[in-house]
Parts: structure tokens; C-alpha cells; sequence
């Protein structure tokens, strides 16, 4: 097993090391070959690992500082993902800016060193197994990420990136006390220093930990990484920042960070689910929360004409649908994790039409952005298309994970949360539907001139979408495993 | 009552005059000027009660006993007060609260005697003196229900007593904060920098003074002998929260005491002449301030 | 007998309320540095004593916390030319109320919270450390300029560092080095902003950051 223990240190080495050398950079051209040729190979290296994960069980290593266990590697394996798409779409979004914006040799370095930064950090979350160093980890991608946003400097993005890292550093600060009472609750039961918060040990003594401190506990962190997630009220960070950063930006925080935020209250919630007996108390704070995601997400994103606001409060309704899952019990929980996946990649490849789209019309007004499939044939395509999948158009694979959502309300017998969900999904659809239909076709605004669409750029949008659409019409066994493996540890069952 | 706190008690109106010589003179020195007499207050007292009293043909009985009234409440007050670790000539459980009301009587008979004049200015003197006495009050009481817990008695002189050197360990901080808190009410009770500024005559500026400018003679006498007796009286409190310990030695107690309170009179004459006198708007902020230290206090040690 | 962690702990309390109340910046941010200064200190009273694992923390805390972040600050405040905080939402009166009020719940709080305080902590410490969190939210959201926002950060992180010295024996090295790195990066990042911002805005009135909504 330290043969492949050694892995999880290289994942968190290289990106650092890579970060490191991006300063030194002599182009800029140079620095996103780097983002778009690195990224992949370390993604190669992950998915080595999270095979390994899914076939030879849990790996553990450093003296128990990492661990990698189904729940992680198939987080692992999404954030790799994202990664790439959104490292291979910012050679091209970057290559298209208007020349006021024009990424300078000065800012892709920046951007670059940052970028592997954040993949540093989120792969450190999703690896710690300790609790503390996650907390550490999530706070690290705030701090790494907030200058992603502002790579363009200008008014209003220095007002988001304020927004971001005030709110999301408050927040998090916040997930900290709820560390510390985690800590707290182990009390007189095993005051092991060395393994004083180690996700392993605390598993194995979730029942002895104090009830009253754990709920107190599951409060702050909830409050504190659902800040970060974009879980509402906490949400008003977030549209901010997704309008306001670069597109590949603002598709890596909708196609990961969130669900990373997500991954950290996961993995206090089988601990908290034991300390209180099973009683259900915290599934019914996220089953509160979720369905006050949607309903808020829902109302603005019927009043939105920005796109990438639409866009992001269609994230906070999506994390909102996936904590809901998270609270519905076993089903839920799988519903969940399917859905995180489906969400994420789709959510990217919205962003990224999003963020060519708005390169062509010089806007984000979704009133003005009119006949895009006219006009870009591939993003148009993939705009129409993303929105539609989004909002739950079947046969595509959120339709499906929506559907294992209310098939896991029904058999919980959850009918008051199952029509809240309902109505808000209702809700966003015709609103959205609205959108999409008015962005795809229309009159063409005279101004904007038809761009072609080269091969990649087709590769781009065509490629997650067949991904959606298999996923949706068939789910491989093997992916199922996954997917089961990995909501078992969810709902306490422990490591298989 | 004991030996000891009779000579307290005596002590304490024989000398209280000086306090205001010795705050004189701080201030003289650091104005650079040789200042007044170290008795002025004496010679002052001692020729307004040799003058005859003028009353105008508006004031009735009620501004002729608040002189009197007043200065009664203070001599009474004062038999409560232990001077450092001195008891007082007086004592039972709860007889703090009727400290704080003779106080209120003596304040309630000089703002009547005010309003009775007719007079806009004391009225509006008397108006802001009820307001700023009325916001020193629950620091004062906050401070001493912090010392009432950590001693652990309900009456002033054992109860100030108990505040010795064993309980300036480990309730030192607490301590610090009731003595500052304390001392911000003994500013603002006897008039001084930075509340009120006893050298103006101006009326719009003045808050005590002002209320007592229809009085003449052996009125004003009293009520200078009154006031003089209320800088000791609540001086006596700072200066027995300090003081370590009772050695048993009457005349090493009582100057204990005497050196305490001439150290506090110099403090007041220091602070006088460092500071300005605060914008009225900002004085109540002081007081919630001393308010928020003794309550900080009483959260301290109460736990 | 927790003579010098009392001691500690109530000259927290007092900053923590002589910054609700203060509007000098320069007096805010030495206000600020001191309490973490002295909460560094804290442990080499409290555990144990000395040994070289906590004294090296404690070095670093206070090198990061009592020289690095008031220079930073100090440094974002001065290109910035602003001195005091004008207009503050909140006056002097409201503030001292809102002072004690905080007082008051961090006690209530502290007391009643189910917490295995140690017998070696001062009772102190968890009513402090609430009243150091309190107190760094207030200021967060009852502050213009971006500076005190930070400050308000930075507060209620040393409450945290307060509150885990109460009910966590001892935080694994590790994770403290991880935190003192986040919260050094953190106020880096937020000087930078505040740097761009009045350079963007000529101000740091975070109030006045509201072009973006719905």
C-alpha cells in the first residue's frame, strides 16, 4: 500500500511544484501551454489513483495525514474533470480577448501560478485526512483563488474579489469553531494527540463524541463551509464573483469549489449522524437549507439579464438540490453524488459558452446577446443546450439524477419537501427557458459579425454534452459501484 | 463604634477642606503660578458664614432648607463610609443603598432649591446634573456589587474591608476596572475635569455650579462645606478600595487613610490640569464607559 | 489559580471594548497587534509552560501578528491617507451599549456552553474568546473603511486562537503552522486588495463598494 501511498504526496507535490516554476515563465503563450498540457498529465496521475481507490479499497499513508477513500476519489475524480476542461478552455478564452484585456505576460504567469495553486489546495481538501488541514485547505483556495478574479483589474472587480474574500474568510473562520468544537466533543472518550482529528479515528468513535457539542459543532460548519458552497442566505458572495471573473474562472469555482465546500460537510456528516444516533437532526438542516438554495435561486433567476448571474444563481440552486439530496437518506445521498458530477461538468460548459459568447457580443446582457446560433454555431449550440440540461431536460444525466432526488423523497415520504423542490424546480425552469430560448434564436443585432468555429472549439461543447446524454440513457454498473461505494461512507456505513 | 472610627469621622470634617487647597495648588504648579492658600477653603467658609443671607422675594421655605437638607445628608452619608480600612462609625447589611440615597436626597433638596429660584440657567443646570448623576449611578452600584461578591458581606465597611491584599491576586483586574470605574463617577459626582469645570462661570458651560448662584452667606457655606464633604466622602471609597490591609494601629490606619486621600486629591489636580473638560454631548459616553469597566468587573469576577 | 491567564484574558475584554469604540485606524491596528501579541503569549502560562514547541509558536505568532501585520496595515492606511473612520454607522453611545451588550452575551455564552474546559484553562478564556468573535463580527459589519474590515478578521481569528487554547489541549503542530499561514496570506491578500482599491476608488469606504447586486 505505500507504493501507492506515495501517489496522494505526488498529487499534492506537483501542482505546487508547477506553481512554483510558473513565475519564471518567458511568455505568456508559454504559461497556458502549461496550464493546458499540465493539468491533463496530473489528472492522468489522479485517475491512476482513484482507480486503485475503487479497486483495492481506501489508500492511507504519511502516518495517516492522507487518505483517499471512495468518497474522496470520486470527488477527486471530478475536480480532475473540471480541471481540465477549464485549463484546455482557457487557452482558448484567453487567446480571444479583446485587446484591453489581453492577458499580458505579467497576468498569465499570475494566472497560471495561481491556478495550480488552487488545484494544490482543493486537492488537499479532498486528501487530508485530517480535519484540521482540511479546514486549512478550504481556507487556502479562498485566499489563492480571490486574485482569479480580479485578473483584470477594474472597479467592479475589485468590489467582487472584496466581496468574496471578506464573506468566504468570515465564513470559513467560522467552519473553524466548528473544527474546534469537533475537537471539543471528543472530550474525555480518547485524547490521542497524534490522532486528535484524523477523519479515520473520529469515524471510528463518532458514537462516544458529546451529542449536544457535535450539533453545536455541525451549526458553525455548516454555516461556515456553506458560506463557501453558496448555500443560501449565504450565497451573496457568489454571483459577484462568477460575473465578474474570467470565464474559465468562474467555471472552476460553479464546477468545483462549491461541491468542494460541499465535500468538507460531508465528511462531518456520518460523525455527527452517529453522535446523534442517527436521529436524522442534521439531514433535516440540510434538506432546510437546500430547499431555501432553491426557492431564493429560483426567484432571481427569474428577474436576472446578466448572464453569468443567471449562470451562477443557477449554481446556488444546484447546490441547494444537492444538499437537499445530501439529507434524503441513502437514495439521496447517491442522487447527490450523481449529481455532482452531472452539474459540474454541465455547469463548465455552460460557463465556457457563457464566457465566448460574451467575448463575441462584448456582453453579458442576455437582451442583448440575441441569434447566437446563428452566429456562433458551437457555443451557440452549447448554451442552448447547457441551459436546457441544466433546468432538467430529459434524457440528459441531471434529469436522471433529479429523478433519483424525488424517488428518494417519495420513499422517504417526504411530500411537503418534495413539492418546495418541485415548485422551486418549476420555477427555474420556465424562467430559464425563457433565456435560452431568447439567446439561441431572435434577431441578430447588426453589429455582431458571425465567428466560425474551429474543430477544438466543437470538440469542446460536443464532447460533454454526449457524456450528459450517455450518463443519462444509460448508467455503466462500474459507475453505479462508484457511486454506491462512495454514498455508503455518507450514510455511516464506514469504509467498505 | 470604636475609637478609631470616631477619629475617622472627625478627621474627615476637619480636613476634607484641604482637599480642595491641595487640588489648587496641583494645578497652580502646573500652570506655573504660586496658587491660592493651602486653607483658602477654610478662609472661605469662614467668611461666608460670617455674612448675612439675601433672599429674593421669589424663592419660598423650599430654597432655604436645600442648604441645610443637603448638607444633613452628607454628614449622614458619611458615618457609612469606612476611610481606608478605618470601619465606619455605622454599619449594617445594605446600608449602601442608603448611601446612594442620602446622596439622592442631598441632590434631589439642591436641584429643588435650584428650580425654585425661577431661573432658566439653574434649571438647566439642575436638568444636566440629574442626567449625569443619574448615568454615574449604575457604574457606581455595578462596582460595588463586584466588591460586595468578591468579599462576600453586604455592608460597605466590611465589605470594602475584605478587599485586601488576598484579593487583589487573583481578582487584580477586576479590581482595577471597579477603581476606574469609581473614579470616573467621583469626577463626575463632584463636578471636576473633564465633566464639569468648577473654575468657569460661565452658565451655559457649568453644570453644579450653576445651580447654586442665588445662594449666599451661610447657605453657601453649607453647600461648600456639603460638596466638600461629598468629594471625601466618595474619595474614601477609592481610597479604601486600595489600601492593603488593617494593621490595627489607629494612628498608622488613619494616616493611611489621610495619605490616601491627599494622594487622591493630587491625582484630581493632575487630571485637571492634563485634560479638558469633555464636550457635554460626551460626558454620558464616559459614563457608560466607567459603566461597561464595572460591569466587566462584576462579569470578572463573578465568573 | 489562573492569576496571569485572568489577567490576560481581562485585558482582552478591554481591548475587545476599546475597539468597538475607537475610531483612530493607527490606534485599531496597535490595539489589534497587542491582543495577538499577548494571546501568543498565552500558552507558555497556561499548558505545561515552556517547552521548545511552544515557544517557537509563540515566536512566530508574535513576529506574524505583533510586527508583519500592523506594518502591513499600517503601510495599506498611510498610501491610503486616511486617519480615523468618519462617520462610523454606529456613534460612541450606540457603540459602548453595543460593547456591553457583546460583554453580556459572551459571558451568558461562555458560561452555559457544555464545553470539557480543562482544569488547567482559566475560566476566562471561552467567555473571552466569544467576546474577541463578537467583537470581530461587529466591526466587520459596522465598519466603512476596508482596514477596520480586516481588523475585524483578525479579531476574530485571535477569539478562535483563544477559543481552541481552551478546549483543545494541544493542536497538533501541523495544523497550527497551516492556520498562522492562512491567516498571514489571508491579510497579505487584503492588503494587496485594499492597496488596489484606493488605488481604483482614491477610498476604502467598503460602503460604497455597491455596484453589483441582484
Amino acid at each position: 500500500m505505500d507504493g501507492m501511498g506515495n501517489i496522494l504526496w505526488w498529487l499534492l507535490i506537483l501542482p505546487v511544484l508547477v506553481a512554483l516554476i510558473s513565475p519564471v515563465l518567458p511568455s505568456a503563450r508559454s504559461a497556458l501551454a502549461l496550464v493546458m498540457v499540465g493539468v491533463p498529465l496530473i489528472a492522468l496521475l489522479a485517475l491512476w489513483a482513484v482507480i486503485t481507490v475503487f479497486q483495492a479499497g481506501p489508500l492511507l499513508t504519511v502516518g495517516g495525514w492522507l487518505h483517499l477513500d471512495a468518497l474522496s476519489a470520486f470527488h477527486l475524480a471530478v475536480l480532475m474533470v473540471v480541471f481540465v476542461m477549464s485549463s484546455v478552455f482557457a487557452g482558448v478564452y484567453f487567446r480571444h480577448e479583446p485587446p484591453a484585456h489581453a492577458l499580458d505576460r505579467h497576468s498569465a504567469r499570475r494566472f497560471a501560478a495561481l491556478w495550480y495553486g488552487a488545484m494544490a489546495a482543493m486537492t488537499l481538501v479532498l486528501l487530508s485526512n485530517n480535519l484540521g488541514v482540511m479546514w486549512v485547505g478550504v481556507e487556502a483556495t479562498t485566499l489563492l483563488t480571490a486574485f482569479l478574479i480580479c485578473l483584470h483589474v477594474s472597479p467592479v472587480s475589485l468590489e467582487a474579489t472584496w466581496k468574496y474574500l471578506i464573506v468566504c474568510s468570515v465564513g470559513v473562520a467560522f467552519a473553524f469553531m466548528g473544527v474546534l468544537l469537533v475537537a471539543a466533543s471528543i472530550g474525555a472518550v480518547s485524547a490521542t494527540d497524534t490522532h486528535l482529528l484524523h477523519w479515520t479515528h473520529l469515524q471510528a468513535i463518532a458514537g462516544n463524541l458529546d451529542k449536544n457539542l457535535m450539533k453545536v459543532a455541525f451549526i458553525f460548519l455548516l454555516v461556515g463551509f456553506g458560506t463557501k458552497a453558496g448555500l443560501a442566505p449565504m450565497h451573496s458572495w457568489l454571483p459577484d464573483a462568477h460575473s465578474q471573473a474570467p470565464a474559465p474562472v468562474s467555471a472552476l469555482f460553479s464546477g468545483f469549489m462549491l461541491n468542494m465546500a460541499l465535500y468538507a460537510i460531508m465528511r462531518f456528516l456520518p460523525l455527527v449522524a452517529s453522535a446523534t444516533g442517527g436521529s436524522g437532526w442534521a439531514s433535516n438542516l440540510l434538506i432546510g437549507f437546500g430547499l431555501v438554495s432553491i426557492l431564493v435561486a429560483a426567484v432571481f433567476i427569474v428577474v436576472q439579464r446578466d448572464l453569468k448571474r443567471f449562470l451562477a444563481y443557477c449554481s446556488v440552486e444546484h447546490i441547494g438540490i444537492i444538499a437537499l439530496g445530501l439529507g434524503l437518506g441513502p437514495l439521496g445521498a447517491v442522487a447527490a453524488l450523481f449529481h455532482t458530477l452531472n452539474h459540474s461538468v454541465c455547469k463548465a460548459l455552460a460557463f465556457f459558452s457563457a464566457g465566448r459568447l460574451g467575448q463575441i457580443y462584448g456582453t453579458h446582457d442576455m437582451r442583448k446577446i440575441r441569434a447566437s446560433l446563428q452566429v456562433n454555431r458551437a457555443w451557440g449550440t452549447g448554451m442552448l443546450a447547457g441551459i436546457l440540461i441544466l433546468i432538467g431536460v430529459a434524457p440528459f444525466a441531471i434529469f436522471m439524477s433529479e429523478w433519483f432526488l424525488i424517488r428518494a423523497a417519495v420513499e422517504s415520504q417526504r411530500y411537503g419537501v418534495l413539492g418546495l423542490f418541485l415548485a422551486g424546480a418549476v420555477i427555474v425552469f420556465a424562467g430559464s427557458l425563457r433565456h435560452a430560448v431568447g439567446m439561441a434564436w431572435g434577431p441578430r443585432p447588426a453589429s455582431v459579425k458571425s465567428v466560425p468555429s474551429p474543430v477544438l472549439e466543437w470538440l469542446m461543447v460536443v464532447l460533454p454534452l454526449l457524456f450528459l446524454l450517455v450518463l443519462g440513457l444509460w448508467m455503466p454498473p462500474g459507475f453505479r459501484h462508484i457511486l454506491e461505494s462512495a454514498s455508503v461512507i455518507l450514510t455511516g456505513g464506514g469504509t467498505p | 463604634m470604636t475609637w478609631d472610627s470616631l477619629c475617622a469621622y472627625v478627621l474627615a470634617l476637619v480636613v476634607a477642606p484641604l482637599l480642595t487647597g491641595i487640588i489648587n495648588r496641583v494645578k497652580a504648579m502646573f500652570a506655573g503660578r504660586h496658587g491660592q492658600p493651602l486653607l483658602q477653603a477654610y478662609f472661605d467658609l469662614a467668611k461666608l458664614l460670617r455674612k448675612g443671607a439675601v433672599y429674593s422675594g421669589t424663592t419660598t421655605w423650599v430654597f432655604r432648607t436645600g442648604p441645610v437638607a443637603g448638607l444633613a445628608a452628607v454628614l449622614v452619608a458619611l458615618a457609612f463610609v469606612p476611610l481606608g480600612k478605618v470601619p465606619a462609625l455605622v454599619s449594617f447589611n445594605g446600608d449602601f443603598l442608603l448611601v446612594a440615597y442620602l446622596f439622592g436626597v442631598m441632590r434631589f433638596v439642591t436641584v429643588m432649591a435650584a428650580l425654585d429660584t425661577g431661573s432658566s440657567f439653574e434649571g438647566m443646570g439642575a436638568s444636566r446634573e440629574v442626567q449625569f448623576s443619574a448615568l454615574a449611578e449604575p457604574a457606581w452600584f455595578m462596582g460595588l456589587v463586584t466588591v460586595i461578591y468578591v468579599s462576600g458581606e453586604w455592608s460597605l465597611s466590611p465589605a470594602l474591608a475584605g478587599v485586601s491584599s488576598g484579593v487583589w491576586g487573583p481578582a487584580g483586574s477586576a479590581m482595577v476596572l471597579v477603581g476606574l470605574a469609581w473614579l470616573g463617577v467621583f469626577l463626575t459626582e463632584n463636578s471636576r475635569i473633564p465633566v464639569d469645570d468648577p473654575n468657569t462661570h460661565l452658565e451655559l458651560t457649568m453644570i453644579h455650579e450653576v445651580m447654586v448662584l442665588d445662594h449666599g452667606g451661610p447657605d453657601f457655606a453649607f453647600i461648600l462645606y456639603g460638596a466638600i464633604l461629598k468629594l471625601w466622602t466618595l474619595g474614601a471609597f477609592l481610597v479604601s478600595l486600595v489600601t492593603p490591609y488593617r494593621t490595627g494601629m489607629v494612628l498608622l490606619d488613619l494616616g493611611y487613610g489621610l495619605a490616601g486621600m491627599l494622594i487622591l486629591a493630587m491625582v484630581v489636580g493632575i487630571i485637571e490640569s492634563i485634560m479638558a473638560r469633555l464636550r457635554l454631548v460626551r460626558v454620558p459616553h464616559l459614563l457608560l464607559t466607567a459603566t461597561a469597566f464595572a460591569l466587566l468587573a462584576l462579569f470578572l469576577v463573578m465568573r | 489559580m489562573h492569576g496571569i491567564t485572568d489577567n490576560i484574558m481581562a485585558i482582552l475584554m478591554l481591548i475587545n471594548l476599546a475597539l468597538t469604540l475607537s475610531s483612530r485606524l493607527a490606534t485599531c491596528i496597535s490595539l489589534v497587534a497587542f491582543q495577538g501579541v499577548m494571546l501568543a503569549l498565552l500558552p507558555l502560562f497556561s499548558h505545561e509552560g515552556l517547552n521548545p514547541r511552544t515557544l517557537f509558536l509563540a515566536g512566530l505568532v508574535v513576529v506574524v501578528k505583533g510586527l508583519i501585520f500592523p506594518g502591513l496595515l499600517s503601510r495599506a492606511v498611510r498610501d491610503a491617507n486616511v486617519r480615523r473612520e468618519v462617520e462610523p454607522f454606529f456613534g460612541y453611545g450606540t457603540s459602548i451599549l453595543v460593547g456591553i451588550a457583546l460583554l453580556t452575551i459572551s459571558f451568558w455564552v461562555g458560561i452555559r456552553l457544555p464545553l470539557p474546559v480543562s482544569e488547567t484553562t482559566s475560566a476566562l478564556v471561552v467567555p473571552g474568546a466569544i467576546g474577541a468573535i463578537l467583537t470581530g463580527l461587529f466591526l466587520l459589519v459596522s465598519r466603512r473603511k476596508a482596514v477596520t474590515q480586516v481588523l475585524g478578521y483578525l479579531v476574530m481569528e485571535n477569539g478562535m486562537t483563544a477559543f481552541g487554547l481552551a478546549v483543545v489541549p494541544e493542536i497538533p503542530l501541523l495544523i497550527e503552522l497551516g492556520i498562522l499561514l492562512d491567516v498571514f496570506v489571508g491579510v497579505l491578500v487584503m492588503a494587496i486588495m485594499i492597496w488596489h482599491i484606493s488605488r481604483e476608488f482614491d477610498h476604502m469606504d467598503v460602503d460604497q463598494l455597491s455596484t453589483l447586486k441582484g
